[in-house]
């Protein structure tokens, strides 16, 4: 993500000096104006396109609502009511951004190929309804609408052009500011692993929306800048092709980010012009276009420019370095009380149609120690972490996290609460570096939001500039710096999960769920893991393990709680619980 | 209101058999394929051209339709869908978008197709021919569509459920590496899939022809009403495809007669909005089905 981001803010200047030297040098030519202009207008939609589609993996065929509700608002006033340009621009951008939110609201419940359906029929609805209100021209829509002024300036010909390209260079430095900061990580992590992403508190429904209604607002932008420049506004160019268009921009220059989506917007902008007189191959040949860029480079032209990525090479980790330097003290945020109880569990139980999969178990954790929860696999002590978490509904019980009730909850409100967790197969944001995933690990304590980000305001960089200083911090107390750079797919085993557990402390939690942490980890990775939990629990981290490992258990656990067929069959000192005959009886069956 | 319901059947006729080849290439591939609709107008124009040009009666025109659909299907499966499955569910859905934009627009650019809807000529008499039941006029058309479409269901029943080939087809949908672990040939299981799909939907064009006219754009509004049915039905069910398009087809015509032709299609795209947030599983699916 780094890389496209720095990839991003080296480009947009480019386009900038290009654009403004092409409008001075090709001022009179009328053709290269017009082409050029669209570019401008179809930039600002597939830039908003381009976020939905490459940063949150969320897919939309019915952009062209959204700007069709942009143009017809300008419209609207210019036509009927003679206001301003700038008032219907204004109002049909708020309209697209509350219908973008709407829209988001329904996508929640749709992933892949339901969502493309799903935005696509929304595109048509929203056709059909302006094709039917005869207050706004019915199928004939609005024609000569007048050239819209803004102040002594026509907007026409080369300040139309001027006008577009500062419109469409402002949205993509915005969307760069947005994708910087938190709500870019956000983003980010969703695109990547979205339970994951939930579970270090990221509320991905909330920011679903967001790049719903951000997307619908830019196309609305956009449509609210092509009505009064091409002066026409009919129903029937504001359907499923447009909206496909879009998608073909993106997909052709490169989804996620702004540079991308304007080249791709250029390039559709001068081909739609080039190929006038080729009608129908044009559109044959934008198929075949996409259909090639899907399968030969699904990095977009902007993809092709990029430099291949030098890969990190593989260094060892320095396994050496334990969790020894006092950090600042974990303190839980926002609990009832602070001699409240981290965890406590009352008669949870979990069923999966007839299976119970967690049966009525029952247990609280002192502040500051540390509990190991074992049993056979099948027992339910996943199932159990993923309760803990917010995962799934409970069928039973109620569960308190530092005193407060959080049952139903969703899983980033109880992470904010100051829990972490880790799982089993190390959920890791593959896509992103190792120093992004451990900043992304600390986005519940970072404290900057939608509007700071997008106007890129002093106080959200130094937030900013201050997540990255912590994650580097986390990164060093574990003896990670020297993969910060890599990106976490390109991780080995051990590192992995060494990288999860930074991630997971990276916003210093007072409760850390570990689901086998020491898992296919060799000797000496052990060693210093035992050691860094330690340390966790001695600077008042409460501790709860999930682990087969039974050497490690035995030796730096207060307290282990046995789990077979989601039921606790055993509680309390690892001495007692190692010799109590159900637990032997369920680790080896019995003799009779 | 009988009356509109037998004109809804016959337009849901063919919703249900896009919907059925969603299905198929579904439940095959795991792809949505946007391009359903378009391959339902290519078929009918191929008809056209092999009634118009070659003087073919209407069953051989039927019959080559649903052939060339088929080998269109394994070159859509060959040179799209295999190729762009590496780039992930999201990749695939694009491209399908993609071909949408090469056969809606490629078929303008064949010479006696155009741009335009054309009639196809009845499969006997003229389309006008009808009789009355009841106060109710039937197209003698409307008839052959209904029948067609039970031989074809028939058909595909009797593939799916007692051959040799369709078990395998299935069982290489239901769980591929399975299926290639007891020999079966995944790979040429879904292109057969994907081809059956697309000359069911060639097959469709080609019935509804004389009533609803060939060519033109109204691929993507056949796709999108053939995924109404399916969502309608159940898209995991196949029986509930095909009464989905059905109800489809129905609903439209009722539609159409209170709101006036040109509302009914966005009334028909809120339905399935609605279906999609209150009952994503369908009439006819199993609860938490396939949803993603």
């Amino acid at each position: 993500m780094i890389d496209r981001l720095r990839a991003d803010a080296r480009i947009l200047p480019v386009i900038a000096v290009i654009v403004a030297l092409c409008g001075v040098l090709f001022h009179g030519d009328a053709t290269f104006v017009q082409a050029a202009t669209y570019a401008a207008m179809w930039a600002i939609a597939a830039i908003g396109l381009s976020l939905l589609l490459g940063n949150v993996n969320q897919i939309s065929l019915g952009q062209a609502g959204f700007f069709a509700i942009g143009a017809y608002a300008v419209a609207y006033c210019m036509d009927d009511t003679s206001l301003p340009f700038w008032l219907g621009a204004i109002v049909g951008i708020a309209l697209a951004s509350l219908v973008g939110i709407a829209l988001g609201f329904i996508a929640l419940r749709f992933r892949g190929h339901y969502l493309a359906m799903a935005t696509l029929a929304f595109g048509l609805i929203v056709q059909g309804l302006f094709h039917q209100t005869a207050a706004l021209g019915g199928a004939s829509g609005f024609t000569d609408l007048p050239i819209a002024k803004f102040g002594p300036l026509g907007l026409s010909g080369s300040v139309g052009y001027a006008f577009a390209w500062l419109a469409a260079l402002l949205v993509g430095a915005l969307s760069l500011n947005l994708l910087r900061g938190r709500t870019g990580t956000a983003f980010e992590t969703i695109r990547n692993d979205e339970l994951a992403a939930e579970v270090i508190g990221v509320p991905t429904r909330r920011y679903k929306i967001v790049a719903f209604a951000y997307a619908g607002a830019l196309a609305g932008a956009a449509g609210a800048i092509y009505a009064p420049l091409v002066g026409v506004v009919v129903p029937d160019a504001l359907g499923v092709i447009l909206s496909i268009n879009f998608l073909l921009m993106v997909v052709l220059g490169g989804a996620g980010g702004v540079s991308g989506a304007i080249v791709g917007a250029i390039a559709i902008g001068f081909l739609d012009v080039a190929g006038h007189q080729f009608e129908n191959w044009r559109e044959v040949a934008y198929g075949l276009l996409v259909i090639a860029i899907v399968v030969v480079a699904p990095g977009g032209l902007i993809g092709l420019l990029r430099r291949p990525r030098r890969r990190a090479a593989p260094a060892r980790s320095s396994a050496g370095r334990a969790l020894t330097e006092p950090s600042r003290p974990a303190e839980p945020r926002a609990v009832a009380s602070p001699a409240a109880i981290p965890l406590e569990l009352r008669g949870v139980t979990k069923r999966f149609g007839g299976l119970v999969a967690v049966d009525d178990v029952s247990f609280a954790l002192a502040p500051g120690t540390l509990t190991s929860l074992i049993g056979p696999n099948g027992a339910g002590k996943t199932t159990l972490f993923n309760a803990i978490c917010g995962i799934g509904r409970l069928s039973a019980g109620t569960i308190r996290v530092g005193g407060i009730t959080v049952t139903g909850w969703q899983p980033h409100r109880i992470a904010t609460l100051g829990v972490g967790r880790t799982f089993q197969n190390a959920r890791l944001f593959g896509e992103m570096t190792v120093l992004e995933n451990v900043v992304a690990g600390a986005f519940r304590i970072e404290r900057t939001g939608f509007a700071s980000d997008l106007l890129g305001l002093p106080a959200a960089a130094r937030a900013r500039r201050d997540a990255i200083e912590r994650g580097r911090e986390t990164l060093a107390r574990l003896g990670l710096e020297h993969v910060a750079g890599t990106y976490a797919k390109e991780l080995a085993f051990g590192d992995r999960r060494r990288v999860e557990l930074a991630r997971a402390i990276a916003a210093e939690p007072w409760l850390l769920l570990l689901d086998e942490p020491a898992a296919g980890l060799n000797a000496q990775e052990r060693e210093t893991l035992q050691r860094d939990l330690l340390a966790l629990r001695d600077r008042g981290v409460t501790l709860l393990l999930i682990e087969h490992d039974m050497r490690l258990v035995m030796a730096i656990s207060e307290r282990v709680t046995v789990l077979d067929f989601g039921r606790t069959i055993a509680d309390g000192a690892p001495g007692a619980v190692r010799s109590d005959p159900h637990v032997v009886a369920a680790y080896l069956g019995t003799a009779s | 209101m009988l009356q509109l319901i037998v004109a809804g059947l016959t337009v849901g006729s063919g919703y249900a058999l896009v919907a059925l080849g969603l299905h198929i290439i579904l439940r095959a591939t795991r792809v949505m394929n946007f391009a359903q609709g378009e391959f339902t107008v290519i078929g009918g124009l191929i008809a056209l051209t092999l009634m118009q040009t070659f003087h073919a009666t209407s069953l051989l025109a039927l019959i080559g339709a649903t052939l060339c659909g088929f080998v269109l299907g394994l070159a859509f499966e060959r040179f799209v869908l295999r190729p762009a499955g590496r780039a992930g569910e999201m990749g695939v859905t694009i491209a399908t978008v993609g071909t949408v934009f090469v056969l809606l627009y490629g078929h303008a650019l064949v010479p006696d197709w155009g741009s335009l809807p054309q009639p196809l000529p009845a499969f006997t008499g003229s389309v006008s021919d009808a009789f009355v039941v009841g106060g109710v006029t039937i197209q003698i058309q409307s008839l052959w569509i209904f029948v067609l479409l039970l031989v074809a269901l028939a058909a595909l029943y009797a593939f799916f459920e007692c051959t040799y080939y369709g078990k395998a087809i299935r069982a290489a949908a239901n769980n591929p590496l399975g299926a290639r672990l007891v020999g079966i040939d995944v790979t040429a299981a879904r292109a057969v899939s994907v081809g059956l799909a697309i000359a069911l939907a060639a097959y469709g064009g080609t019935i509804l022809g004389p009533i609803t006219l060939v060519g033109g754009a109204g691929g993507v509004a056949i796709a999108i009403k053939g995924f109404v049915g399916a969502i309608v039905g159940g898209l995991d069910s196949p029986v509930g495809c095909v009464v989905g398009g059905l109800l489809v087809g129905i609903v439209e015509k009722l539609l159409q007669s209170l709101l006036g032709a040109s509302s009914a299609d966005p009334a028909v795209y809120s339905l399935l909005l609605l279906m999609l947030l209150v009952r994503p599983q369908g009439l006819f699916g199993a609860r938490g089905a396939l949803r993603d």
